[in-house]
């Protein structure tokens, strides 16, 4: 397998294959960046943290990586995080204990894994889709992960650790093709750490 | 009736969790389903809430939603007809 690119996204920046791109990382920074790529995509407001960060990783992604070259359903995704869909949880009870009524359009983002459903509609991908809780990334984890879905004929994953919680936000995806290259644990961990 | 209009987007930014929009983004006549601000059934549901806590107005109909909630124009005109 090889990683054909990386976007990271946190504190320190946005990196797209370990380049910074000019951008500041602030408060507003999920609504800054999705104006500064000039996208018409009225759904993006409405996502919770967690779907619009992947949604922005896969944009950046996209300028580096060709997804046209893979069809439909030859991309897996895998994606990962530690807190789960916290944020949106808490906002959840908070609209039933405070505001009168659970809010069901944030009901809907109370599941980590529907980011990934909301990058299949956005890019039309409808291979295989999977979420993982892990208490941290694991490079390890995502090459096994990798590696399986390969063997059940994906072309390319689609990989991402993408968390929000307590105020701290991370993105972090990478796309690998599959190709009798190895990548090896270091490398990926590099990149994440970048 | 303006004022309600206006007082609507931004009931409705606060009631979908919409809070990267600022009422002058949402235009009166403008589709809020579909292409328009990109709303679903889901979002519906939430309109429904939005007439019961906020105007008392229950919709005993749910198809009637779909005419109702068509813009902020059309939302504002059902509420100022049944208030």
């Amino acid at each position: 397998m090889r990683i054909l690119g990386t976007c990271k996204i946190a504190e320190s920046g946005v990196f797209v294959n370990g380049l910074a791109r000019q951008f500041e990382v602030n408060e507003d920074w999920k609504k800054d960046l999705y104006a500064s790529l000039n996208i018409e995509y009225p759904k993006f407001y409405k996502m919770d943290a967690l779907a619009k960060m992947a949604f922005l990783g896969v944009e950046l992604l996209e300028s580096s990586c060709n997804f046209d070259d893979y069809s439909e359903n030859e991309i897996a995704l895998i994606f990962a995080n530690r807190y789960s869909s916290y944020d949106t949880d808490q906002r959840f009870i908070e609209s039933y204990t405070e505001k009168g009524s659970p809010g069901p359009s944030l009901f809907v983002y109370t599941l980590p894994n529907i980011l990934t459903g909301e990058l299949a509609i956005r890019k039309k991908w409808y291979g295989e889709n999977i979420f993982f809780i892990n208490e941290k990334f694991d490079a390890q984890f995502f090459i096994d992960q990798i590696n399986f879905y390969f063997r059940k004929g994906s072309k390319a994953c689609l990989c991402g650790w993408v968390d929000s919680a307590n105020n701290q936000e991370e993105c972090f995806l990478f796309l690998v093709e599959n190709s009798i290259d190895e990548i090896s644990i270091e490398e990926l961990i590099k990149s994440y750490k970048q | 009736m303006s004022d309600l209009k206006e007082t609507l987007k931004e009931q409705i930014i606060e009631q979908l969790n919409l809070e990267d929009l600022t009422p002058a983004d949402i235009q009166n006549e403008a589709p809020l389903f579909g292409e328009g601000l990109g709303l679903d059934s889901i979002d519906a549901l939430e309109f429904i809430v939005l007439l019961e806590q906020n105007y008392n107005i229950k919709i005993s109909d749910p198809s009637e939603g779909k005419e109702i909630f068509q813009s902020v124009d059309s939302l504002a005109a059902y509420i100022e007809k049944h208030q």
